[in-house]
């Protein structure tokens, strides 16, 4: 279909051109479009359409895109109830992003009589993409109504007033194009089909009717059109099991472990389907049969070991990990780590291998993986110089095994020793320059060790460089979250580290790089969000409904992941820290008076830091600069619009910390009740009540200061503090060290102390890094 | 155990791309996963750890998802995965349906535990079953060896043909293929086992023989 609006023929000369630059548009030729929309404007400058058409062809153009937006903006502001202006801007605010305005225009297009009835499904795409449930079904329906010939349109219409909430009406739309379809059916329609009948059903069952969800089941299977034979059977164990039919259902677990013997979760099921769960010999004798069936599977071999004790536990558990062993899976500590939850279990599965690693002297491969065991078990332990001394017997006796290095690097980590575990690492590397696990490890090592250009350098090896010095903007392309984050985390402490050495310039550059980087991973995680765009519409034509849906359900908890929580982290720390050492940024360091060589050396920085092509601010100091000048905080206050979890922990403690430097403190206070609610030792409250007690800004109205204290009495009226200090920072773990060490007071600082004694040397180091900047 | 081998959901994506990423050096932005997934929704598979709970703990299990790109639940981070797909390109010259491997890896640290083999089986089986591959194909770098062994050796593909200069880095790649028959692609019935016949009752059976013997 033509890209923009059918058009209302008119018969001025006017007109026609504008039809023929309208024309020259479609056919992507924009320059030549432009020059005849010029002729029109030169004599008519009002000419809406021809402005909006103008500002669509200079931004596809690529000659003038900053100025494209001002003349859909003039073109609307001559002529808004006009539906060509309307549906350009609608293509317009698509174009760039702004799925709102997007949204906003196409449905004006609609309202102003547009007979272009394409315009409602790319209104549908924009009210998916912005969640606007209310309006969909409506323009699906309208777009349905004018194609109902392709299947593709019933299930959107059915898929919009499941989200809507609607479940009656989308099984009804389903069930009325199952009818008309029935008997039209070709080879090529099969896996829709398939797709289509399983989407009924789980509309079915989301009805809480699972009597009538298991009946659909039975007929759509009777048909044999149904495809996808897992889902078929994992739906029927799940509704025998809800109608409390377990006996059939445990027939249906023992169907699904043929298909996937690896899957421990059918394990479970199929206990529960037996009722066996709390009789621990029959579920053992049950756990042998399945390994008789599944001998190469580790779940009938693994799970007996979560519910024998004593003698019976050590027999099996010795079966297990001497196994592995002996035919050296890299994995077996690993494997049975979960086990150490148990305390006695842990002492028995040590013992068990100590006294395996006295008798294979003599076997080479075993001796070696035996060691390796021992030493991560040391590891676990926190048994450090061990771990170590078991290590290095193990690479003395073959120094050719990677998973060595890796492991003792990871134990120098631990003791803290960065630099070492660097090297340790990169020794390791170098047995194996193929592959990149290793590489991936030695440069989350350099990182680790703040050693950024090293580690960038290593990580280079694997990356398309082109004509970029390095693999950075590569790894930005590639979305490679794990190390833009790693590699923001040492900017942060680098700058940290410089603070501490009264080395301002170095500072000023390590935080400049953190911010720019965090930038960056906000920007990957909003084109996640983005990449949904073209799905609203593709997954209808292909049919795939059903994962569609849970497109819908990731994107919608996109930004509220606990990986995007330590990027919201990092930050949010350095935007405030800029803004609470604002005289980094604000004061001239004498750009002008750099000698030649150091002119030099920073231009080579900026070549090397370069993490998208064409960046005027590689060091991120204007937009830092911008920041602490406008003091209103749009970089993090635009974050808090994307948190949809409103009842999240990390949400308040976010909130909290970007209004309590807007003063918001009204807000704060609700924050932190709402923290209080939802978990009320953590070490976040006894901050903020701190902060709200003693440390509001001294310009902050009287009126201001009498709420947070009236408000603070309600729940922390006896919280003195020695009282916080017991209540929220009782625990000896990293977490609250990190919260302490952003509190100056003495008291605080003496409890800190007593728990970085207590923690592992890399957390101190980490600990102790943080509170050089506080 | 702690490794279960399962189908990939679109929530396993941020975690595949990681462990791609992490071992292998073609990559590929969200939006290729996404496509994928929402393409050929049950042609790929995840293998994961988990924490299982057990009958007396003293220590709690994880209760909170790691802040790290390979977790995708509580003690549940991503260690392999296989990327499957159909052939969609238009100008395929053979119209038989037949399926392609986009990409395999399983971490290194877990290695020799055959999940390779384990997600390669159940990607070949559903892609016969759900979209009626008659055969799938794919491609290997010529020295990875370890590769070469699991698709030639133990799943039985055969080497078409060698392609020049197929990666970014202008090593060869053996494009090989396997044809594809659903009753000869039952992940379980290469495990030789017993095979669970379906039909005895499973308490009854274990009651006669198994808890007895224990006794």
């Amino acid at each position: 279909m033509s890209k923009t609006a059918k058009y209302r023929p008119t018969a001025s000369k006017e007109e026609n051109q504008f039809r023929e630059a309208l024309k020259l548009y479609d056919s992507k030729q924009y320059k030549k479009s432009l020059k005849v929309i010029d002729g029109v404007l030169k004599k008519n400058p009002h000419h809406a359409e021809s402005l909006a058409l103008k500002g669509l062809a200079l931004y596809y153009s690529d000659t003038d895109k900053a100025s494209a937006e001002s003349y859909i903006t003039r073109a609307l502001e001559k002529d808004s109830t006009n539906n060509v202006v309307n549906h350009i801007a609608g293509i317009y605010y698509r174009a760039v992003k702004n799925y709102k305005e997007a949204a906003k225009w196409y449905q004006a297009a609609m309202d102003h009589g547009s007979t272009n009835k394409s315009i409602l499904r790319d209104l549908s795409s924009m009210q998916s993409q912005i969640r606007d449930f209310k309006n969909l079904p409506k323009s699906r329906l309208g777009y349905l109504e004018d194609q109902p010939g392709y299947r593709a349109n019933w299930t959107a219409s059915a898929v919009a007033h499941q989200l809507h909430g609607d479940l009656a009406n989308a099984e009804k739309v389903l069930g009325r194009i199952e009818d008309l379809i029935r008997d039209k059916l070709q080879e090529s329609d099969y896996f829709e089909h398939s797709e289509c009948l399983l989407y009924r059903n789980d509309v079915i069952a989301q009805m809480g009717d699972y009597e009538a969800a298991l009946k659909d089941l039975e007929r759509i299977e009777a048909t044999n059109m149904v495809l996808d034979g897992l889902s078929l059977l994992e739906k029927r164990a799940d509704y025998l099991m809800k109608l409390n039919r377990k006996k059939e259902a445990s027939l249906v677990y023992r169907k699904l472990l043929k298909r996937n013997p690896d899957n421990a979760k059918y394990y479970y099921q199929l206990e529960d389907a037996l009722g066996v769960r709390n009789s621990p010999r029959v579920r053992l004798a049950l756990y042998e049969k399945l390994a008789s069936f599944y001998p190469k599977s580790d779940p009938p071999n693994f799970i007996p070991l979560t519910f024998l004790a004593g003698e019976e536990f050590k027999q099996k558990a010795k079966n297990y990990v001497l196994g592995q062993l002996r035919r050296g899976v890299p994995s077996t500590f690993v494997n049975v780590k979960p086990l150490y939850k148990n305390n006695s279990h842990a002492a028995t599965i040590y013992s068990i291998v100590s006294e395996f690693f006295e008798t294979v002297h003599d076997q080479p491969l075993t001796y070696c993986w035996t060691a390796y065991f021992l030493a991560q078990h040391h590891y676990h332990v926190g048994s450090y110089s061990e771990a170590l001394k078991m290590i290095e017997l193990a690479i003395n006796h073959t120094p050719t095994l990677v998973e060595l290095y890796i492991l003792k690097a990871r134990i120098y980590k631990r003791m803290n020793e960065l630099d070492q575990a660097a090297s340790v690492m990169n020794e390791g590397l170098k047995l194996d320059l193929q592959d990149r696990f290793i590489n991936t490890k030695t440069t989350k090592y350099y990182l680790r060790a703040d050693n950024v250009h090293r580690a960038i350098d290593t990580i280079s090896v694997f990356t398309k460089n082109d004509d970029s010095p390095n693999g950075l903007r590569d790894l930005h392309l590639m979305q490679s979250i794990w190390f833009i984050v790693e590699s923001a985390e040492s900017y942060l402490r680098k700058y940290r580290k410089a603070l501490g050495e009264h080395n301002d310039t170095e500072a000023k550059t390590n935080l400049g790089f953190a911010f720019k980087r965090y930038v960056s991973l906000t920007k990957i995680f909003e084109e996640f969000s983005d990449d949904q765009v073209d799905f609203h519409h593709y997954c209808m034509r292909k049919g795939t409904p059903r994962a569609y849906l849970t497109m819908i359900d990731w994107a919608d908890n996109l930004f509220d992941q606990p990986m995007y929580n330590r990027v919201l982290d990092g930050l949010s720390e350095s935007v405030l820290e800029a803004v609470r050492h604002k005289e980094l940024f604000l004061t001239d360091h004498g750009h002008k008076k750099l000698k030649k060589e150091e002119i030099r050396k920073r231009e080579e920085l900026v070549q090397y830091s370069q993490s998208v092509a064409e960046d005027d601010d590689v060091f991120g100091e204007k937009a830092l600069q911008e920041i602490i000048r406008d003091e209103k905080l749009d970089v993090l206050v635009k974050q808090q619009a994307l948190l949809h979890q409103q009842d999240a922990v990390f949400t308040q403690i976010f909130n909290f910390r970007v209004n309590f430097q807007l003063k918001k403190y009204v807000l704060c206070l609700q924050s932190l009740n709402k923290l209080l609610a939802l978990d009320k030792r953590n070490p976040f409250i006894g901050y903020m009540v701190d902060q709200l007690r003693n440390h509001l800004a001294e310009s902050t109205p009287d009126t201001i200061k009498k709420i947070v204290s009236v408000g603070l009495m309600k729940n922390f009226n006896k919280a003195d503090t020695a009282n916080l200090l017991e209540t929220y920072f009782g625990a000896n773990n990293l977490e609250t060290a990190l919260v302490l060490a952003r509190m100056s007071e003495t008291v605080f600082q003496t409890r800190l102390s007593e728990i970085k004694e207590k923690l592992d040397p890399y957390s101190r180091g980490l600990v102790s890094i943080v509170q050089l900047s506080y | 155990m702690a490794i279960t081998i399962r189908q990939a959901t679109i929530e396993d994506l941020e975690g595949m791309q990681n462990a791609n990423l992490t071992n292998l050096p073609e990559n590929y932005t969200m939006k290729y996963y996404l496509y994928h997934l929402l393409s050929w929704p049950q042609a790929s598979f995840v293998a994961t750890t988990t924490d299982p709970e057990l009958d007396h703990q003293d220590k709690p299990s994880a209760h909170e998802t790691k802040r790290d790109m390979q977790y995708v639940a509580p003690g549940e981070k991503i260690v392999g995965y296989v990327l499957g797909k159909m052939d969609d390109d238009p100008e395929s010259e053979d119209k038989t349906p037949h399926g392609h491997v986009t990409s395999l890896s399983v971490m290194r640290t877990y290695r020799r535990m055959g999940l390779a083999e384990k997600l390669m089986r159940q990607c070949l089986y559903s892609l016969c079953e759900n979209y009626d591959a008659k055969y799938v194909s794919l491609h290997v770098r010529k020295s990875n060896r370890a590769a070469l062994h699991l698709y030639k050796d133990t799943l039985k593909f055969e080497v078409l043909s060698i392609e020049k200069s197929y990666y970014q880095d202008k090593e060869d790649a053996y494009y090989m293929k396997k044809n594809l028959v659903l009753s000869e692609l039952v992940p379980s019935s290469f495990q030789g086992g017993v095979e669970d016949n379906l039909d005895e009752d499973l308490l009854e059976s274990i009651l006669e023989e198994g808890v007895g013997k224990l006794n």
